[in-house]
């Protein structure tokens, strides 16, 4: 972030979402990057996963009513950036930001498996909105993957890090592999959520 | 002294807040993750044309209860540079509090003309405008009395900026104790709208709310 804030405009606050956040406002396509669009052709190519698991809160009870983003490079590693706009690797068909709104606190996510960026282990990057909180962020990684060992939000994060790791479920009957991923926003067993702005 | 993230407050007399805050430090993310953590929102949004006239639920319909306001301003990012075709999603509860929403279950009176969300974009100075009715309070805590005071929730998302907030209204009696206004502090006034004279005499009042999208939420693709 730069230190230079001098002449920079005070940002307006973040505020909670509330529990109303418009179920109408939901976008199918946002919700499975498997496919780009409902009913047409054209889709990523990768290994299509499906993530899914529980938002709790402090005393373990589903957090119902919360939004989920998420944010994640394609198969071949490449986030789909103004930065990445001529890199070939960058598809048509696949723009690695979803979302969804949980009405019950389980949530399930169809996308295709993130290929490793240079550096880093393949991740999902997992932004939470909700009553009772602004924003809550963290990144989500994959069982079973021998970059795990060397990434430097597990190494920052340290004996926390299984907190931040799907585990692998098998598949289904259609072929796509399952992971379970567990949100715990407060308490005991709570998922370690990340900020770059310091105390 | 080791550089250590922030620890979130939880909104005073705010049960949601209580069970889900976390309760450890932020974990300040590493130089070498930091770009990974910033999102950009593909621009394929969902727009209705009517949905800026959200006081009324089509434009052949008539007007919702209550005072029909317009709530305008431009959406920056901190070093002042307009956010252009930013998505802005909108929802407020009706003139008696309620909102549309199949979940809210406060039972107060529903009203059969009242829209109450809606999506616009901003245009290319990275302005926005739209209509609603001013919202009614409502009693977030009958257990203990607590009032939120009016506000309507913007959520902005445009390349890399992204921001949910919340527009307030000035002198009302119930912003002193609202829990995210207590937690804002001296910035609460940030999130204030700026009444100012409508200039169609259809609406009876009118809100400037200038929206920064910024702290953590920095646009790194400027
Ligand atoms: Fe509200």
């Amino acid at each position: 972030m730069s230190p230079n804030r001098q002449n920079q405009l005070p940002a307006t606050n973040e505020d909670t979402s509330g529990p109303y956040f418009p179920i109408a406002f939901g976008d199918p396509a946002l919700e499975d990057l498997t496919r780009f669009e409902v009913g047409m052709v054209g889709q990523a190519t990768g290994t299509p996963i499906i993530l899914r698991g529980k938002i709790l809160d402090r005393h373990g009870d589903l957090a119902h009513g919360a939004i989920m983003e998420f944010w994640q490079a394609n198969a071949k590693g490449v986030y789909r950036t103004p930065a990445t706009k001529d890199n070939p690797d960058v598809e048509n068909w696949f723009h690695g930001y979803g979302r969804l709104r949980s009405h019950t606190g389980y949530y399930e996510f169809r996308t295709i498996l993130p290929g490793a960026v240079a550096e880093r282990a393949p991740n999902i990057t997992i932004t939470l909105f909700s009553d009772g909180i602004s924003r809550v962020v963290t990144q989500m990684f994959f069982e079973g993957n021998d970059a795990n060992a060397d990434d430097p939000i597990l190494q920052t994060v340290g004996e926390d890090a299984p907190k931040l790791i799907a585990r692998h479920d098998g598949r289904t009957a259609k072929g796509e592999e399952v992971y379970l991923f567990n949100i715990v926003m407060a308490g005991d067993g709570e998922t370690p959520f990340f900020d770059d702005l310091e105390s | 002294m080791t550089r250590q993230g922030r620890l979130l407050e939880i909104g005073p007399t705010d049960n949601t807040s209580d069970q889900r805050t976390p309760r450890q430090l932020l974990r300040l993310i590493p130089e070498e993750a930091r770009a990974s953590f910033i999102p950009v929102v593909p621009a394929r949004y969902a727009s209705n044309p009517h949905e800026w006239d959200m006081t009324r639920v089509a434009p052949d319909r008539p007007r919702a209860d209550g005072v029909p306001i317009e709530v305008t301003g431009s959406v920056k990012t901190q070093s002042g540079a307009p956010v252009r075709h930013a998505l802005l999603e909108v929802w407020s509860a009706n003139h008696y509090g309620r909102y549309r929403h199949v979940e809210d279950m406060s039972g107060l009176q529903l009203d059969k003309n009242h829209l109450g969300l809606g999506r616009v974009l901003t245009d290319e100075d990275g302005n926005y405008r739209f209509l609603a009715i001013s919202p009614g309070a409502y009693l977030a805590r009958p257990d203990i009395g607590r009032w939120r005071p009016k506000h309507i929730h913007i959520s902005v998302s445009g390349g890399a900026s992204r921001l949910i907030t919340q527009m307030y209204f000035p002198d009302e009696p119930n912003n002193q104790s609202d829990p995210m206004a207590i937690l804002m502090g001296d910035a609460f006034e940030r999130n204030i709208g700026k009444p100012f004279e409508p200039a169609n005499n259809d609406l009876d009042e009118a809100y400037r709310f200038d929206i920064v999208v910024g702290g953590r939420n920095a646009t790194y693709f400027e």
